[in-house]
């Protein structure tokens, strides 16, 4: 953000909507402001105090009310002549996924209790039509009539909010438990891992560490390389030595691929150009503020520059896209180094390449997913967003494309990845996470009635602004009441990967798949459990199903992403692979030789850094 | 009650990306440039008060992201524009070819009432470099065989001309405003007297 920006905020009084003030006794005062067409301004700290005053001084001009639901957060009155047409607007529902009972809804001249209203035909719309409805609404008479009678799963009816009318408000999840995150991995925790030949014992007890506390800065270019498969977990010294060696000299052959094509070549060679001058563009506009790549003629703008260059060689289908270079640079800056930065940045990407495609296929995908999961979290915002436009979920766009790159400072986005990575707590915890921001600014967007565009402001506006840790507790929270509701979709279940994979219907397993992060090194799997030694797992929150091997492929192309340690990233969907029942049973992976715990720091033997 | 509802006018700008579209906008609405601005990712929007013929208006001006694969996504945003700005790279030649497709794709996503006569201003961007490779001709060429579109030669990082071609795209989205609330079937839903400069206690009028 500009720091100017940052410091001098300016607006016109009557376009003020409303503001969020610090909680009570939390270090210093500050005020956030938010404006009627959703601009939300960085918090405004008041160091020597005055924010009392300054919000008497406001009360001068606008009427202030106290939100009812986020104590924190304060509404300004107005007479709010949109609300009517906003609320008509609400009437055009469901013009894209329509279905003969929600227009009926829809339809019916008990148009006055619009809030409710849309409430209660959403919530129908969830129960009656399942996504996979959507092409084939109509359900036989009788299934509809039993599923009106009896048996709505959570279904409440309040009589609390508007006299006279019942609102069937929301599906009842388990009440949240309360999530610890503790201190980042340690570099003495990460070396009693190792044995004496520089084995990992007890890969998945380390991975709980990773998962719920990150990865002190010190040792994060070593565990990296582990969770972006440069490096396999059940390799020893040796073997990671070689691995290393084979992979300096592919990155160098690869790099020459490019290095060697001419000017006059080049000119008959359009794709290849236009990814040049793409990249060209792109890093000279990233993280330019960071000091790793601050100032003119900065040698590591080159070094982001070949590695994107030469990623366009490792997988040709795919190139260069916008957003890549946001994922590459805080690897970059934590490996220091070329040939390691490649690989990570190969192993990042493999989790997301689906992100890029040219179909957008994979980003509409997660933003579907996203919707399906707050159907069942939180109904009611799932409904108004989708009353106000919002129902696919655009403004997630940037936090799905590049995992919140642009939503966390450097030192935060580093922490969250490394958590990720792990793949834990389920499948897909990125979309959880975007639940919990989501929650965090529920009373915003509703008390302020956003709109569209209000809503897509308000969401860019927070980045850099998003409390990290108490996102991540907050997003295990949900996942953990998701886990153990009884009633749980199977759809949610497959997003989440809580079936077993024998109840995956091949089509839809194919969907969800191709977000599984699979590691890069699939073939790796099929080396554990030829190992078949026995691995205690830490059941952090086994989820219940049998387990699944990685790696099973659902077509003939599909193994294709085995090879070579994962090299291409498909760039066609129905060929991605790995479907895994991922913290399902537990007894996924077996690791290295079981039991010893001998500290030897064998897996820091090669920490020999190659620069080039 | 005169018909004096604020008026809120959506400009969408598009272009290849690195033509600086991020920039004009900035420019044009904050009145800064910065060389560090990042790749746009998604889309955003920068709302400006500005006059228009002694009338207030609104604009709300919408930056999305250049690369092509993203269009599919991008044209949610398409929806409701009341004018368009297609911006190009002076010193890029295949930005500038790039204007047609970025055209016709506006035209069929945003699929306006009066195709022929929609708002377009045409940006010719970065005259501040000197190895230009498209001439002003060339440019106003293209703009006439597609119905006479105003060009403007601008440059972001120097402030020159940004302020004109915007009014110009706001000038003529009003006047299509204009002549499409003279044969609106629809009436106006609420009318509002216009000065809300006082705050009021309870003056709903339900």
């Amino acid at each position: 953000m500009d720091a100017r920006r940052k410091y001098n905020i300016s607006f016109d009084v009557l376009d003020l909507k409303s503001f969020k003030r610090s909680a009570p006794n939390h270090g210093w005062a500050y005020i956030i402001f938010i404006l009627k067409d959703g601009t939300t301004y960085p918090a405004l700290h008041f160091h020597n105090g005055g924010s009392k005053a300054l919000l008497k001084e406001l009360e001068n001009f606008i009427h202030i009310r106290r939100s009812p639901n986020d104590p924190r957060l304060f509404l300004v009155k107005d007479h709010d002549p949109e609300q009517l047409s906003q609320s008509i607007n609400e009437l055009s529902l469901f013009t894209d996924s329509s279905g003969a009972y929600v227009q009926k809804f829809i339809k019916s001249p008990y148009t006055t209790t619009l809030g409710g209203f849309s409430k209660v035909t959403n919530f129908l719309r969830d129960v009656l039509m399942t996504p996979e409805d959507h092409h084939n609404l109509v359900r036989p008479q009788a299934e509809v009539a039993e599923i009106l009678q009896d048996d709505i799963p959570g279904m409440e009816i309040s009589q609390l909010d508007e006299p006279g009318f019942e609102m069937i408000t929301k599906t009842k999840l388990p009440p949240r438990p309360t999530v610890k995150r503790e201190d980042p991995l340690s570099s003495q925790q990460w070396n009693s891992f190792f044995d004496n030949e520089g084995h990992i014992n007890r890969v998945e007890e380390l991975k709980d560490i990773i998962f719920r506390g990150g990865v002190d800065p010190s040792i994060r270019s070593e565990v990296w390389k582990f969770l972006l498969g440069f490096y396999d977990w059940d390799s020893c010294s040796r073997k990671r030595q070689e691995q290393r060696k084979r992979k300096v000299d592919e990155y160098f052959r690869m790099k020459l691929q490019w290095k060697t094509i001419s000017a006059e070549q080049e000119r008959r060679f359009t794709l290849l150009k236009e990814r040049r001058g793409l990249i060209d563009k792109d890093v000279m506009r990233t993280d330019r503020t960071h000091k790793f790549f601050a100032g003119d003629k900065n040698p590591n703008l080159q070094v982001l520059y070949d590695i994107l260059m030469t990623y366009c060689m490792y997988n040709f289908d795919l190139g260069y896209v916008q957003g890549m270079s946001d994922i590459l640079s805080p690897i970059l800056v934590v490996m220091e180094n070329e040939v390691d930065a490649f690989w990570c940045f190969a192993g990042a990407m493999e989790r997301v390449c689906h992100n890029f495609e040219m179909d957008q296929n994979g980003m509409k995908v997660q933003l579907s997913q996203i919707h399906k999961l707050m159907q069942v979290q939180d109904p009611e915002l799932c409904a108004y967003l989708e009353a106000h436009d919002s129902g696919n979920f655009y403004f997630c766009f940037r936090w799905i494309l590049i995992v919140f790159k642009r939503e966390f400072h450097f030192h935060e986005i580093q922490r969250l990845w490394e958590v990720i990575w792990t793949d834990r707590p389920c499948t897909n915890f990125h979309l959880i996470i975007s639940l919990a921001i989501l929650e965090s600014e529920k009373s915003t967007l509703l008390e302020n009635r956003f709109g569209f565009t209000e809503i897509l402001k308000h969401i860019n506006d927070i980045s850099l602004s998003i409390p990290l840790e108490e996102t991540l507790r907050k997003a295990e929270g949900i996942f953990l009441q998701l886990r153990d509701f009884k009633k749980l979709p199977n759809s949610i279940k497959e997003i989440l990967g809580l079936l077993p994979s024998s109840d995956l219907p091949a089509s839809q397993s194919m969907e969800n798949s191709m977000f599984m992060g699979s590691s890069l090194t699939s073939s790796s799997s099929s080396s554990h459990q030829e190992a078949g030694s026995k691995v205690d797992t830490p059941t952090l929150m086994a989820g219940g199903g049998a387990s699944a091997s990685r790696g099973l492929s659902h077509s003939g192309s599909g193994g294709d992403l085995t090879k070579a340690g994962g090299a291409a990233c498909s760039t066609n969907v129905a060929r991605s692979v790995g479907v895994s029942a991922r913290y399902g049973g537990g007894a996924r992976q077996a690791n290295g030789s079981g039991g010893g715990n001998g500290g030897a720091a064998g897996g820091m033997d090669d920490t020999h850094k190659v620069f080039t | 009650m005169a018909s004096r509802k604020k008026v809120l006018l959506k400009v969408i700008i598009l272009g290849d990306s690195g033509v600086g579209k991020t920039s004009l906008m900035n420019q044009y609405v904050a009145k800064k440039f910065s060389n560090q601005y990042k790749a746009t990712i998604g889309a955003d929007f920068l709302t400006k008060e500005v006059m228009v013929d002694d009338r207030l208006v609104t604009m709300q001006i919408w930056d999305t992201a250049g690369q092509e694969r993203f269009q599919s996504l991008g044209v949610a945003f398409y929806r409701g524009a009341d004018g368009c700005v297609l911006v190009f790279d002076v010193t890029m030649p295949n930005t500038f070819r790039s204007l047609d497709s970025w055209r016709d794709e506006f035209l069929i996503q945003a699929s306006p009432r009066d195709p022929e006569n929609f708002p377009f201003v045409v940006i010719g961007n970065k005259i501040d470099l000197e190895n230009r490779a498209v001439s002003a001709r060339r440019a106003q060429g293209w703009c006439h065989s597609k119905g006479d579109i105003p060009y403007f030669e601008t440059s972001a990082k120097e402030a020159i001309n940004v302020e004109q071609a915007f009014q110009a795209v706001a000038k003529n989205a009003m006047a299509q405003e204009t002549d499409v609330e003279l044969c609106s079937e629809f009436p106006d839903p609420i009318k509002l007297s216009g000065d809300n400069n006082k705050p009021r206690d309870s003056n709903c009028p339900c």
